[in-house]
């Protein structure tokens, strides 16, 4: 399983732009394990992997979202949340496997969901509520 | 009552009382000002990409629940520094990935 970690690392170095190393931690300790709590409940109710990226998405940002999503290679079935809270952009990204327990239907209103949390300012209870509707939409394996 | 004592009973001790409320209503909001996300501000944090815990996927003990453990790449772990090597042979053969065949867009 830790090449998950390895897909995940590999990705950053080539990803989209990185910002200033010097700045803080996007997350509180306590929004962290909340979302800690979101990502492992939901992947394990579901078999999915859910994954959570934030940070800046390069223009076209549906591009940059699949390329993201294509280097979770030792991922099962992933399910890729991307956020760009800098570019008020939100992309969820599924593959073959989770696009058939998560169509774009139940995609769309997850997306809803925590658009409305994030146009009021509630990052982590976007991302929390939307790993939530994504996993009650996937149901259980 | 001389001069000293009026002074603190009719000024030090209603500065002391603003002193307190202040410190109540803007003292913790400064630590933690820096993770509030506002929509239209600069997102100035590098990117992190967090990944479900390995062993909680399977079984959530209740000390995962208490502590962050969402793997950030950014920050070094021990997992991470056992992979490296393996990093880069993957880095050398590119291998494929999945295909996103679907999902959702959305702007706020």
């Amino acid at each position: 399983m830790s090449g998950e970690v390895v897909a995940s690392r590999a990705a950053l170095g080539s990803g989209p732009s990185v910002g200033r190393a010097d700045t803080p931690e996007p997350f509180s300790p306590s929004q962290l394990a909340r979302i800690d709590e979101a990502l492992t409940l939901s992947s394990r109710e579901t078999g999915l992997t859910f994954s959570l990226y934030v940070g800046e998405l390069a223009d076209p940002s549906r591009v940059t979202a699949e390329t993201l999503f294509s280097q979770l290679v030792d991922a099962h079935e992933p399910v890729l949340i991307a956020v760009s809270p800098g570019q008020r952009i939100l992309q969820i990204v599924t593959g073959e496997g989770a696009a058939r327990r998560l169509p774009n239907r139940s995609c769309a209103l997850a997306a809803l969901g925590m658009r409305a949390s994030f146009s009021n300012g509630d990052l982590t209870g976007g991302i929390v509520n939307g790993l939530r509707m994504l996993a009650d939409a996937a149901g259980r394996r | 009552m001389n001069i000293v004592q009026t002074v603190l009973i009719f000024a030090g001790i209603p500065a002391a009382i603003f002193a307190v409320f202040a410190l109540a209503v803007y003292g913790r909001s400064q630590g933690r000002l820096h993770t509030r996300y506002r929509p239209g501000r600069a997102w100035t944090f590098r990117p992190v990409w967090y990944l479900p815990h390995p062993d909680g996927a399977r079984q959530v003990s209740a000390a995962a629940l208490n502590t962050p453990s969402a793997l950030a790449p950014g920050t070094t772990s021990a997992p991470a520094i056992e992979t490296t090597p393996a990093a880069a042979i993957e880095s050398a053969q590119p291998p494929v990935g999945p295909v996103a065949v679907g999902g959702a867009s959305g702007e706020w």
